[in-house]
């Protein structure tokens, strides 16, 4: 079956149908989406700052993380389900958009990397790091920047 | 007074135009502003969560204060600066849009709300630096806070939609 079938179908759902023919759902579903955008990175900020060594270096980094790991895992599961219902009102907007699946490639590769730092922090106590841990904290932080401009972009793309 | 031909002299401006007219500026102006936001919203979360008395990744509230304020205050600026070059492109609409005006009037409201804080509970900040919960003026204003800035994100998203 081909893309434009899927969308097709989706689109001729009474949920898609009913998600657009309220006006306020689209709207309010993209604020609550855009508020889990800070939670999420605000939490990966000051946490990515903190492994890079730029902020509140005093406190313990397995602390630091500890502390707002929560908060990112708990912001993405609202923004994919937020997303998920734009994809849903949308997907003759969204599943065709190369920006759209450029954004879904680097929320991947961003929350990969925020595991991938965190979960020695999260677990065992104390091992030596050796990895080059500031670096990728910049980096995650860089690709959180890019999944937001992708974000935004895919309004403009098609 | 009449702010129309102003606003419409602002508009007719070459940056206004280049803006308006340029296929990437104006979403590039968009990415910034939303980033911006989250940095504003982020951080000013954590603290009015500690001021609501939910620990943070410090205990004193005031060294937590130092940390992220900075954060808040630049990214702020940064929301004003892609905000004010988005307003001169299109002026003569956004002041005749209900919710424009309204994100304007709770911006006002959040900036009175930190100036309360600020000249009360603040100045009495080394009496509960380490206390949780924090003092029922902190926490007031922690509440507030983490509302008023909600109501202008969704102020700000809905612009688009009236």
């Amino acid at each position: 079956m081909s893309s434009s079938l899927i969308i097709a179908w989706l689109y001729a759902t009474p949920l898609s149908t009913a998600i657009r023919d309220v006006l306020w759902v689209i709207p309010t579903v993209q604020s609550i989406h855009i508020i889990a955008i800070t939670v999420l990175f605000g939490s990966a900020l000051v946490s990515d700052l903190r492994l890079a060594g730029v902020l509140a270096t005093d406190e313990p980094l397995r602390g630091v993380v500890r502390r707002y790991y929560p908060w990112m895992r708990n912001a993405l599961m609202v923004l994919l389900f937020t997303g998920l219902i734009m994809i849903i009102a949308e997907p003759d907007r969204v599943l065709v958009n190369t920006t759209f699946w450029l954004k879904m490639v680097l929320v991947v590769t961003a929350f990969t990397l925020t595991l991938l730092l965190r979960r020695p922090l999260l677990r065992a106590p104390d091992e030596r790091e050796k990895r080059p841990i500031k670096a990728l904290a910049w980096l995650s932080i860089g690709l959180w920047c890019a999944v937001i401009i992708c974000g935004r972009w895919i309004a403009y793309t098609i | 007074m009449d702010i129309q031909p102003l606003l419409q002299t602002l508009q007719d401006t070459p940056v206004a135009a280049f803006i308006r007219e340029s296929g990437s500026v104006f979403p590039l102006l968009e990415s910034v502003h939303v980033i911006g936001i989250a940095i504003v919203y982020g951080t000013i979360a954590v603290v009015d969560l500690r001021l609501l008395g939910v620990a943070s990744h410090r205990r004193s509230a005031l060294k937590l204060i130092q940390d992220l304020l900075p954060y808040t205050w630049v990214a702020f600026v940064v929301c004003v600066m892609t905000g004010l070059l988005m307003f001169c492109a299109n002026g003569t609409t956004y002041v005749q849009n209900t919710a424009f005006l309204w994100k304007m009037g709770l911006l006002v409201l959040a900036g009175l709300n930190m100036g309360v804080f600020h000249l009360g509970a603040f100045r009495r900040i080394g009496e509960w630096d380490t206390t949780l919960p924090p003092p029922s003026q902190a926490r007031v204003a922690g509440f507030s806070s983490l509302a008023l800035w909600a109501g202008v994100i969704f102020l700000g998203r809905w612009i688009a939609f009236l």
